[in-house]
């Protein structure tokens, strides 16, 4: 079995960018099978423990997509869920852990293209920085 | 106890079964701790596939239940109903999606399994952590607060009060202990809070109005009527809403009711009382075109057909002696003792209707308001058009003259104000076709710059008025007007060459904006206002009749301009959505993923507080914890993630269960 080396765990809100990887899926664009989804009903509900422990269990990436700014079911979770994807990139920095291998973005729920799009260069990125191996920091 | 997993693969007919090796998925899955059942099927969400898992929910006593499947936007409810239907608690299902996310977005089948049996696994991981959560509800109140008694007020208050809900009680006689059917009804009750002495809001002071061109008192006259005569409806005039606490389904409200002076029930409005006060004070209801008594009307025709005593101008009630009101009363109506009272009610929803205003000219000084005399506002020559008006529907100058020539100016203040009040094309329209119409000879121009005819009927209206000899000059929006000391003088520019026009009357139509009592509501219910100060929608386009929060609605002007129809629309939505949430004799569900809080853990930090975006969260000063309010919470989880203690918690989204698919997807 051909295995891809790495994964990526994808945080994609329930309204908006759940629906456009839906929409990827209808229009039968590719997407990298390293992407992993864990449906959340905000973008705001990830907690940056989700994202330490998704790199601590193996990950290679984490991708979060939430509604676009402006456009949030619950107004500003986006908006809250930005605020802490920025401070937690800083401290990851300092645990040796690229900054791009964590990615907030917005795509909305008719954004099917948008959503490959980010999938596939989101794989690139992590396929260029290579797996995250072993990490003592974190564990 | 052993939890009993049952997992089910649907192959989506081809559409997985080709691209994805559901059976070597389904043997893999069969093997893990606490699974009993693992199967494929072929189409697990037609009529055959919920039959058999039905089946399999009750023969397999399963306790949990996973489906690999679809999107779960599509059956995830289907599969819910299911559980429910087999005595499975549906947040005991967990649904993981490997058709629209897997198979049709991976043509590696290889891939395509593995990252499908990652899925599965994730989300049979996870169910072991989730839950069962029961459809929470709550007794609520289904009267309703309408504030503005406007066109939309009246709306709103005559759909909600529209039909009853019918009881029929069963009652033992008591002589002969025979049981008797008894048949009563329930109505919803609504309070209709008007801060004037009268209803009828803006619109009642129109002679006539697009795009019917017909009389506005009479088109209204019925509906007030029925709104004063309802039993169900308490209309509040004279009264302003000072406090509102609670939530959706219970709100309660503490009404402040101006003195009157005037016994609503003993006044039969004959209006005796008018003639022998002896005070004279400008009548705003006129925009000071004319004079009232201290004892009065608004306007000849209001409603309730009360009089109110101007606290501030009347002789008695300043301590001089006179009660000349008094002594023309037959009905001892007259009572200089009443005092304003503080009301109480409860209701379960609360519609604002508050209306708007034209704003004031003479922000815009070019225009000469305030300056010269006969440049008038638009609703200022409504009022001179209309024959409850102070000419009594003659259109005169201030030296009682009729003008020869009318300068119409459209768009005064558009630009500084930054957005299209969007009416006032059309009323400008008609108001030019009344004026013709009494004044033929006149001479009309009508200064604009852009013209706003977007529905139906507003461009063959225009074209009459076009018809009617009206002279339309496109101007770029630098008029201004002046006086030579006998006549008026508009100067305007075509194309940079400057021209001028000597006229006798100016007509303005400046913006409509948000009245002033719009900030002390949006500061009681802690709502928002958009960047032009009328109250924000929940969503612009989806729920233009509701505000950001549960239970408050929004309809009319207060929420933008707009004409009579679309107020009435939007008033309609309003009432049709609380009869649809608020039904009589029925408790209201609430919506069961929500956060909760853990108050053990909670230290009473309040970061959660501040995070969440509909007011959910209050603090307990006297525990020091923060509370959530289930009415109120929509379940994003923003506050979880927040929570430094690991107090609150996202039901269906918590850390177990997210971990837990973490765990597996990130292998």
């Amino acid at each position: 079995m051909k295995k891809e080396k790495f994964t990526i765990v994808t945080f994609l809100c329930n309204w908006c960018s759940y629906e456009g990887a839906d929409r990827a899926g209808s229009a039968r664009l590719n997407c990298p099978a390293n992407i992993r989804v864990i449906r959340v009903m905000c973008s705001g509900r990830v907690e940056p423990q989700f994202v330490i422990q998704a790199f601590r269990d193996g990950a290679s990436g984490v991708l979060i997509l939430g509604c676009h700014p402006g456009d949030c079911h619950y107004k500003k979770g986006n908006y809250k869920a930005r605020r802490r994807i920025i401070l937690l990139k800083k401290t990851l920095k300092q645990f040796g852990i690229e900054q791009d291998r964590v990615r907030l973005d917005w795509v909305s729920a008719s954004e099917g293209t948008r959503f490959a799009k980010i999938a596939n260069e989101m794989a690139d990125t992590i396929k260029q920085l290579g797996p995250l191996s072993e990490l003592e920091a974190l564990n | 106890m052993q939890e009993r997993i049952g997992v089910f693969v649907c192959k989506c007919s081809t559409n997985i079964g080709n691209k994805i090796d559901v059976d070597s998925i389904v043997s893999d899955v069969s093997n893990i701790e606490n699974v009993v059942t693992a199967k494929s099927h072929n189409v697990l969400c037609s009529n055959e596939g919920l039959e058999f898992l039905m089946n399999e929910i009750r023969e397999g006593n399963l306790s949990r239940m996973v489906i690999a499947a679809c999107t779960p936007k599509m059956y995830e409810q289907r599969f819910m109903n299911v559980c429910e239907a087999s005595g499975l608690n549906p947040y005991l299902f967990q649904m993981t999606n490997i058709r629209e996310q897997v198979a049709w977005v991976t043509p590696d089948k290889d891939l395509a399994t593995e990252k499908a049996k990652t899925l599965c696994l994730a989300a049979i991981n996870r169910i072991s952590f989730q839950e069962s959560i029961e459809k929470k509800e709550i007794e609520v109140q289904p009267d309703v607060l309408v504030i503005g008694g406007g066109v939309a007020g009246i709306e709103a208050t005559l759909t909600l009060t529209s039909r009853g809900r019918k009881i029929i009680l069963v009652e033992e006689d008591d002589d002969s202990g025979t049981p008797e059917l008894k048949q009563s009804a329930q109505f919803r009750k609504v309070y209709l809070v008007e801060k004037s002495p009268c209803i009828a809001g803006f619109s009642g002071r129109f002679e006539e109005v697009y795009q019917t061109m017909e009389c506005a008192p009479c088109m209204l006259a019925p509906e007030l009527q029925e709104v004063l005569q309802k039993d169900n409806v308490e209309t509040l005039t004279y009264s302003e809403v000072e406090e509102i606490v609670g939530s959706f389904g219970n709100f309660t409200v503490k009404i402040r009711r101006k003195a009157r002076y005037v016994s609503e029930e003993a006044c039969i409005g004959c209006n005796a009382c008018f003639e022998p006060c002896p005070v004279e004070v400008m009548n705003q209801n006129n925009l000071g075109l004319s004079k009232r008594k201290a004892i009065y009307i608004p306007y000849a025709g209001a409603l309730p057909n009360v009089p109110v005593i101007d606290k501030e101008n009347c002789l008695h009630l300043n301590g001089k002696e006179c009660n000349a009101c008094e002594q023309a009363c037959a009905f001892g109506a007259i009572n200089f003792e009443d005092k304003e009272q503080i009301i109480e009610r409860n209701v379960g929803a609360i519609i604002l209707a508050i209306g708007s205003k034209l704003s004031d000219p003479t922000q815009y000084p070019q225009f000469g308001y305030g300056k010269f005399d006969n440049v008038l506002s638009a609703i200022q020559i409504e009022r001179l058009n209309a024959t409850n008006g102070p000419t009594g529907g003659k259109i005169l100058l201030k030296n009682g003259q009729e003008p020869k020539s009318i300068a119409f100016i459209y768009c005064v203040g558009r630009k500084e104000i930054g957005y299209c009040s969007g009416i006032c094309c059309m009323y400008m329209s008609a108001l030019a076709q009344h004026v013709k119409e009494k004044l033929p000879d006149v001479k009309i121009y009508s200064f604009y710059t852009d013209l706003c005819l977007p529905k139906k009927e507003h461009q063959r209206i225009f074209e009459k008025v076009l018809n009617k000899g009206v002279e339309f000059i496109r101007s770029d929006g630098s008029e201004y007007v002046d006086s030579d000391g006998k006549q008026l003088i508009v100067k305007y520019k075509i194309e940079s060459s400057k021209k001028s026009q000597l006229i006798d009357m100016v007509v303005l139509a400046p913006p409509i904006e948000p009245n002033q009592d719009i900030e002390k509501l949006a500061k009681l219910l802690e709502i928002p206002l958009d960047e032009n100060g009328f109250f924000s929608e929940e969503h612009i386009l989806m729920k233009p009749y509701a505000a950001p929060l549960e239970g408050v609605f929004i309809a009319g002007t207060c929420q933008g301009p707009k004409d009579i129809g679309d107020s009435v629309s939007q008033a309609s939505a309003a009432a049709g959505k609380i009869l649809s949430k608020l039904m009589l004799g029925e408790k209201l569900e609430l919506e069961p993923i929500v956060a909760e809080i853990d108050e053990e853990i909670c230290c009473g930090c309040n970061i959660c507080i501040g995070l969440c975006p509909f007011s959910a969260i209050n603090r307990d000063s006297e525990r020091n914890i923060a509370i959530i309010d289930d009415t109120l919470c929509r379940g994003c989880g923003t506050c979880v993630a927040a929570c430094p203690s690991g107090a609150t918690k996202a039901r269906n989204f918590t850390l177990e269960q997210i971990s837990a698919e973490i765990r597996e997807v990130a292998k």
